[in-house]
């Protein structure tokens, strides 16, 4: 958050760019997708993936670069257990995805008829899916050698399955095979669930996507606090 | 391991083998007493930093014991790492913080309330002729301002046991005399200190105790005399380097022409 023009400035204007093509260009001509307007249909998909790719960023970018730098010696000479620092960490990317997700947001209730349909799946849905990403982000940080390490997971693991998962598009248009291996990806859930929250229009199962959900996020954490716990590319 | 409360540091046939199978520390045991000023001195890859980084955290042992103040620093390491100050010997400052930002959030990993922090930080930053430069990024600072911070950082949660290594490596002259005079005085005011460093004048006048460590054990241990008697020389320096296996460098042999 030091870093506030790369951290929110930048994530902001791509989402701004995002409403303004898929709401003004492909929004005159599409209309509607399941009788919702398409840019409403659009927009949760995009909160979604600005929470989930900030979140990340934060702490992959972050954990990487104070190992390089040696910084992170500071925390982990310090009293704190290891289940307290990788709640810190998580915790980091989870307030930058909220804040960039949550702005997003506003804009987006200021620019378009987003409404919120269902608060109660939303906001245990968007909570969940910014505590996996953030998790996700402290796991390739830990991992990672070098900043090639996180590119490579945003750019060819976190971008395409977000991408494919439904942001921009409903996976029952799509053909065959590509809908059925749509179902493959995590994220398509992750979308459904928050796009249900807001516009109440869903292709999945939402009490099981919901608890898939929180299943994969406590098991992404108690790998992680194993990592802490062990050291792993942390301590020597 | 419960530890006797009576020494600032108490390290037990400490091993250490890294996974590519280097032995780092071959059962190492120190004790150093409260209010000591210690010395740990040994040639590069002798194990210094592997000790140091075991008894803060930064390393995993793999036998042995290591007590602060008689608190297992190794499986409760709480209240141990709460008692040590680390300023370690390369330059580790997050780049994205201010001197005070830097201070501020060591502070917090500590435990420190606020209002502490904020006294602490401050008094800190005076003592290092920081305060103009408290709200610049580290990353601006030129790198004698870059040791200071360093060590105010490890001063900041007010640690009974400060670790300094090679705290002057590569600093002027100027520094490196202004950073003896205060560890000298909070020493004197009843900090233990536990130091490295390769200028062995440094070690010869700040240090009541020294260890010599070579290959992961300790050769020899006491005070500068002490080793100079083990080794059957004249000062520290001739010790260190009959350690080492270079009697030949000695200055008494090459101004009596010996080794020339």
């Amino acid at each position: 958050m030091k870093i506030k023009k790369q951290t929110l400035g930048g994530p902001l204007l791509e989402t701004f760019l995002y409403i303004t093509i898929f709401g003004a260009a492909l929004g005159s001509r599409i209309k509607e997708l399941h009788g919702i307007e398409y840019i409403v249909f659009v927009i949760p998909g995009l909160i979604m993936m600005s929470f989930a790719t900030n979140a990340f960023t934060n702490n992959s970018s972050s954990i990487l670069q104070q190992k390089f730098l040696g910084a992170i010696h500071d925390q982990l000479s310090s009293p704190a257990s290891p289940k307290e620092l990788l709640l810190a960490f998580c915790l980091g990317g989870f307030v930058r995805g909220l804040i960039v997700a949550s702005l997003t947001f506003i804009v987006s209730i200021v620019l378009t008829n987003l409404t919120v349909d269902h608060a109660l799946v939303l906001i245990p849905a968007i909570v969940l899916v910014g505590f996996f990403f953030a998790n996700l982000g402290v796991l390739i940080g830990v991992r990672a050698e070098q900043f090639d390490d996180v590119a490579f997971a945003q750019t060819f693991v976190l971008q395409p399955l977000i991408f494919l998962g439904g942001v921009f598009y409903s996976a029952a248009l799509l053909p065959q095979p590509w809908q059925t291996l749509t179902k493959f990806d995590p994220v398509f859930y992750m979308i459904s669930l928050v796009r249900y929250g807001f516009v109440g229009f869903t292709e999945v199962n939402i009490p099981l996507a919901l608890g898939a959900l929180t299943v994969a996020t406590a098991a992404l954490f108690l790998f992680n606090l194993r990592l802490f716990s062990r050291g792993y590319k942390l301590r020597s | 391991m419960p530890g006797n409360e009576d020494k600032a540091l108490e390290i037990v046939d400490l091993q250490k083998r890294y996974a590519n199978g280097v032995e780092a520390l071959r059962g190492v045991s120190i004790t150093i007493e409260p209010g000591d000023f210690f010395g740990l001195l040994g040639p590069n890859g002798a194990g210094k930093s592997t000790l140091i980084h075991c008894t803060t955290g930064l390393a995993q042992p793999t036998g042995g014991s290591i007590n602060v103040f008689g608190h297992d620093a190794i499986n409760d390491y709480g209240k141990a790492r709460a008692a040590v100050g680390l300023a370690p010997q390369e330059v580790n400052l997050d780049q994205f913080l201010t001197c005070e930002e830097t201070l501020e959030f060591h502070g917090g990993y500590f435990g420190m309330q606020k209002r502490d922090r904020a006294e602490r930080t401050e008094e800190l930053l005076e003592t290092f002729s920081l305060t103009a430069k408290a709200r610049e990024r580290t990353r601006a600072l030129s790198g004698g301002m870059k040791r200071r911070l360093i060590l105010a950082r490890a001063l900041m949660h007010r640690p009974r046991l400060l670790i300094l290594d090679e705290p002057t490596a590569g600093v002027d002259i100027e520094l490196r005399l202004e950073l003896w005079h205060y560890v000298q005085k909070i020493n004197a005011e009843g900090t233990t200190i536990l130091l490295t460093t390769h200028y062995l004048e440094e070690a010869d006048q700040l240090c009541g105790r020294i260890a010599f460590i070579a290959d992961g054990e300790i050769a020899a241990q006491g005070t500068s005399e002490d080793l100079s008697r083990r080794y059957d020389v004249a000062n520290l320096e001739d010790a260190y380097l009959a350690l080492v296996g270079r009697r030949e460098l000695s200055r008494s042999h090459v101004e009596g022409g010996v080794a020339a």
